[in-house]
């Protein structure tokens, strides 16, 4: 025991000379990205990947197979993007962005993180779904909708709700799930969506306030609502419609998506090339392969059922069909420059309020 | 039982801080300082290079604006408050809990011993979501008990669910402090107040209890510490209660405002020293030496029904809690989605056990296992250091160890990003040294696999510390002291006296480092790479995609892991003689 303890207080003991005491004036794993520069499409290529895992998987696998540049992918949420991105600025870890919602991209792109690029295929894209200022380019649409447990519905006595008035019935109490508006980004749309629907803020928090007596709590994640639903908590959920779908496939079998008539709200998916990144030309090509309509169409094959930006992908029947819903006209940039006043606002006259 | 001496009371009693004792701690020999000198190195490079990189963040001016909300912003308030009571709640209630089953496992007389030990050391196991999941689809709303069995709609999210996740989660820390240090109880002392005509009751209160005070002070702490800091919990079943750690994580993720983040972090430790400070002034001025070396007897066991019948059922009630919560885990691990579709499925292990989940669970399992014995071994070495060798500072230096617990893993996570991304490097005179390679992120060496390993061993070092100084501080000094007029040099006396004596600790310490490794999350989400899959990250990953059966999946492959890990350590370090009972076969 003895014996074997010193061993490990020597080990521990080499290992701390090793880390304190080694100078090396040349550094000879400082540079893997060298020779990026004119040799087309070689070396590897890190991508973080803001959607979920296996499209992540499947996105980067078939890029390696059509390029045969070594692809590989860190699952990260966008604000963990964007904290890491400017963590490692000065040495960027990864070549490109792909998945999550855009209004990170717009974070990323004002703190200087991201190269301006407009790919070839961005011409296949409506201009709605890109960026102005051409930092980023969408590569799927999230549409925003009532995530209901059905057979609590029928135990409460209420429809299938339709429109969002519908959601204030007073046999809904405490029968509402969603998220907080300053902690997610689905949440924040939501609200957005009422200041557009509504028009105007104090209206917007009018509606939020009449609702917070129907929610039961306001969640962290965004995505959370939808599970608490599927688990019958709640009666409904205010998710992005295609995590319902998903939910419901993977055995949250009471669940039933619905839209409000009134129109909802929307988030976009990015792609963008990070700045000075290790392999640059290749990053470009990602990012313009990305937004093709054969990348988009493996999201749906692997349980993400966003629709597509490229109106010559294919849709699946488990995607929402954009003529049955109604967007509201969602402006990305005003939202960002409302979103800390108007979260801030929630906070104090709708969160903090007693529920009636 | 030859002794009930009254001189091996008396010899138990007087104070560490006499001032033979202090003179002794004075005189620093060279084999000392070059430990002092070579843990200051480490703890520098593990931890306050990357907090100083974070928080120069908390003081630009975005930070500082933040900062001075805290007092003057209504809702910044309560979120402190509510972190206040959270790390008081969790901190009284966790070490209550510890105590009492360490109490019946060592003083209570009853079979199956080595069961009851296993069961209070489970929850050490606790990865994130699952605790609180298996509580939520036990006691929530739809819980299979209160909505299934009784028929109610309770609430079970904000603080009443998270006080429960988080003192079923960190109990074990207590109960292993606990357990060690009554252990070491010298029987005689028993022996003496039931020779002097004491009840059990009373020798309990009068001299049990008051030897144990350094041990409710560390247990306290730590969980006080370990409850504000912690993330997962608060995060799923927190529901509209606040907490800073929670705060810290939305500035960062869902609001891109990293000096937010850290400058809620750096309010998260105003607490943190508080408690800290106070516990240095509160079990300073009592001491509890009782392992003198001396002649002991066997301990004494409570056969009396009177008080063995209420322990033993307050102790299995407990432990029927949290057998209800594994074997929820395990369930869940084998139906569809647990509490909704119940349907039995063998697809999560399938799943799990293909491609990406063994690739995490190799990974995980192997950078536990190089973190685990550098985080156990360094934090004995603390802890000799701060009760033994260092007098000035020494309060500092417990402080230095015990910051990677106390600065939440978010910001750990970033600092490591920030400080170890790009190497290290120093200008001086023209001449660049580089002291370290780039050590995280994908560009780095092994992958970035050290940063990880790094990370680990900041987050366990704590316990270990914490449970070796509570060990020492119940250890009379005059055993180095004997050590040391026979001519061993200080690092000699650790190595041969007082390590065999804490050897409890240690192990607690070994075992706790890798069951907090391989549950560790939030600092690992900012310093995985493609080449270096972590378990806990896939399991955030299943529980975003809603499989939940996959993410009960990983959780029993990572129980089983880290039980099997704890087995092998336990049987490694405990097949010597063990030294106290050399000491009592000398009565």
């Amino acid at each position: 025991m003895i014996k074997r303890a010193w061993g490990v207080v020597a080990g521990a003991a080499a290992l701390a000379l090793s880390l304190g005491g080694c100078v090396v004036s040349n550094n000879p794993t400082a540079s893997p990205g060298a020779g990026g520069e004119g040799t087309a499409l070689s070396g590897k290529l890190t991508v973080a990947c803001g959607a979920m895992e296996e499209v992540c998987d499947a996105w980067t696998k078939a890029f390696t197979a059509k390029t045969g540049v070594q692809t590989s992918f860190v699952r990260l949420s966008s604000g963990e993007t964007v904290a890491r991105l400017a963590a490692s600025k000065a040495a960027p870890e990864f070549d490109v962005w792909h998945g999550g919602p855009a209004d990170g991209y717009g974070a990323a792109a004002g703190q200087d993180l991201l190269e301006k690029y407009t790919p070839e295929n961005a011409s296949q894209i409506p201009d709605k779904y890109k960026d102005p200022n051409g930092y980023w380019n969408g590569v799927y649409v999230g549409a925003l909708g009532f995530c209901s447990n059905a057979k609590v519905l029928k135990e409460k006595g209420v429809e299938l709700p339709t429109s969002w008035d519908a959601l204030l019935d007073p046999k809904l109490k405490s029968q509402i799930s969603t998220a907080h508006p300053s902690t997610s980004g689905t949440a924040f749309t939501t609200l957005w969506t009422q200041v557009v629907l509504r028009g105007g803020e104090d209206q917007a928090l009018d509606y939020m306030k009449k609702l917070h007596s129907n929610v039961l709590q306001y969640t962290k994640s965004g995505t959370a609502p939808g599970q608490i639903a599927g688990r019958g908590e709640v009666a409904v959920g205010l998710v992005f419609s295609h995590d319902c779908v998903l939910y419901k496939e993977r055995g949250m079998s009471d669940l039933e998506v619905s839209f409000p008539a009134e129109g909802t709200g929307y988030e976009i998916g990015g792609v963008a090339v990070v700045k000075n990144g290790p392999n640059t030309a290749a990053a470009k090509a990602y990012a313009n392969w990305a937004l093709s309509a054969e990348a988009q169409e493996i999201g749906p094959t692997v349980g993400s059922y966003q629709l597509h930006t490229n109106p010559n992908a294919k849709n699946d029947p488990r995607m929402v069909d954009l003529n049955s819903i109604k967007l509201v006209d969602y402006d990305f940039a005003k939202a960002a420059a409302a979103k800390k006043q108007l979260t801030a606002r929630f906070d104090a006259e709708v969160a903090a309020q007693p529920k009636s | 039982m030859t002794t009930s001496n009254p001189a091996a009371v008396a010899a138990a009693v007087p104070s560490a801080q006499t001032p033979r004792a202090r003179g002794r701690r004075k005189a620093l020999d060279v084999s000392t300082v070059v430990v002092v000198a070579v843990v200051v190195v480490l703890l520098a490079i593990l931890i306050l290079y990357p907090l100083a990189a974070i928080f120069g963040q908390a003081f630009s001016p975005e930070g500082t604006s933040v900062i001075a909300t805290v007092l003057t912003s209504a809702v910044n308030r309560q979120i402190v408050m509510n972190t206040f009571i959270l790390g008081v709640l969790v901190g009284v209630l966790g070490t209550v809990l510890g105590f009492l089953l360490a109490y019946v496992q060592v003083k209570v007389a009853f079979k199956n011993k080595r069961l009851f030990h296993i069961l209070c050391l489970l929850p050490v196991v606790s990865p994130p979501f699952a605790v609180a999941t298996a509580i939520i689809t036990l006691l929530g709303r739809r819980g299979i008990i209160t909505h299934g069995l009784l028929g109610l709609e309770t609430s079970i999210y904000g603080l009443p669910g998270l006080t429960l996740v988080l003192v079923l989660s960190f109990f074990p820390v207590a109960y292993m402090n606990f357990k060690g240090m009554l252990e070491n109880l010298d029987p005689a002392l028993d022996d003496a107040s039931a020779n002097l005509g004491a009840s059990g009751w009373q020798t309990f209160w009068k001299v049990t209890l008051p030897m144990l005070v350094p041990g409710f002070a560390a247990s306290f702490l730590l969980l006080f510490v370990e409850a504000i800091a912690d993330l997962a919990n608060p995060l799923v079943i927190g529901g509209d209660f606040t907490v800073l750690a929670s705060r810290a994580y939305i500035a960062i993720t869902g609001e891109y405002d990293v000096a937010a983040g850290a400058a809620y972090s750096l309010v998260l430790l105003m607490p943190a020293v508080l408690v800290f400070v106070v516990q240095q002034y509160w079990v300073s001025r009592t001491s509890t030496v009782t392992v003198t070396g001396k002649p002991a007897g066997k301990p004494r066991l409570i056969h009396d029904p009177r008080g063995r019948i209420p322990l033993l059922v307050v102790g299995v009630t407990i432990l029927a809690v949290v057998v209800g919560i594994y074997l929820t885990v395990i369930i869940g691990a084998f139906t569809k989605i647990l509490g909704v579709n119940n349907e039995f499925t063998l697809d999560n292990f399938r799943y799990v056990l293909s491609g990406i989940g063994n690739e995490s669970i190799l990974d995980t399992t192997l950078l536990a296992i190089i973190a685990t014995p550098i985080a156990g071994v360094l934090g004995m070495v603390m802890a000799w250091l701060i009760v033994r060798k260092v007098k000035r500072g020494s309060g500092l230096l417990d402080f230095l160890g015990m910051l990677g617990l106390a600065v939440p893993g978010t910001v750990v996570g970033i600092g490591y990003a920030i400080a170890f991304n790009t190497p290290l490097r120093f200008t001086i005179g023209g001449t660049t040294i580089q002291l370290l390679p780039a050590l995280g992120g994908g560009a780095a060496i092994f992958g970035g696999a050290m940063a990880i390993v790094m990370v680990y061993i900041i987050r366990s070092l704590p316990s270990g510390q914490r449970s070796g100084i509570a060990a020492l501080q119940q250890i009379d000094p005059s055993i180095d002291e004997a050590a040391a007029s026979l001519g061993a040099e200080s690092f000699t006396t650790f190595r041969t006296i007082t390590l065999p004596l804490i050897r409890p600790a240690f192990l607690a310490g070994l075992i706790y480092a890798f069951a907090r490794s391989m549950t560790t999350l939030s600092p690992i989400i900012f310093i995985t790479t493609p080449s270096t899959k972590i378990m806990t990250k896939q399991i955030l990953a299943e529980v975003d995609a809603g499989r939940f059966g996959n993410a009960f999946a990983f959780c029993v492959l990572l129980l089983l892991i880290v039980v099997t890990v704890m087995g092998a350590m336990s049987l490694l370090l405990r097949g010597r003689n063990d030294v106290r009972t050399q000491n009592g076969a000398g009565a």
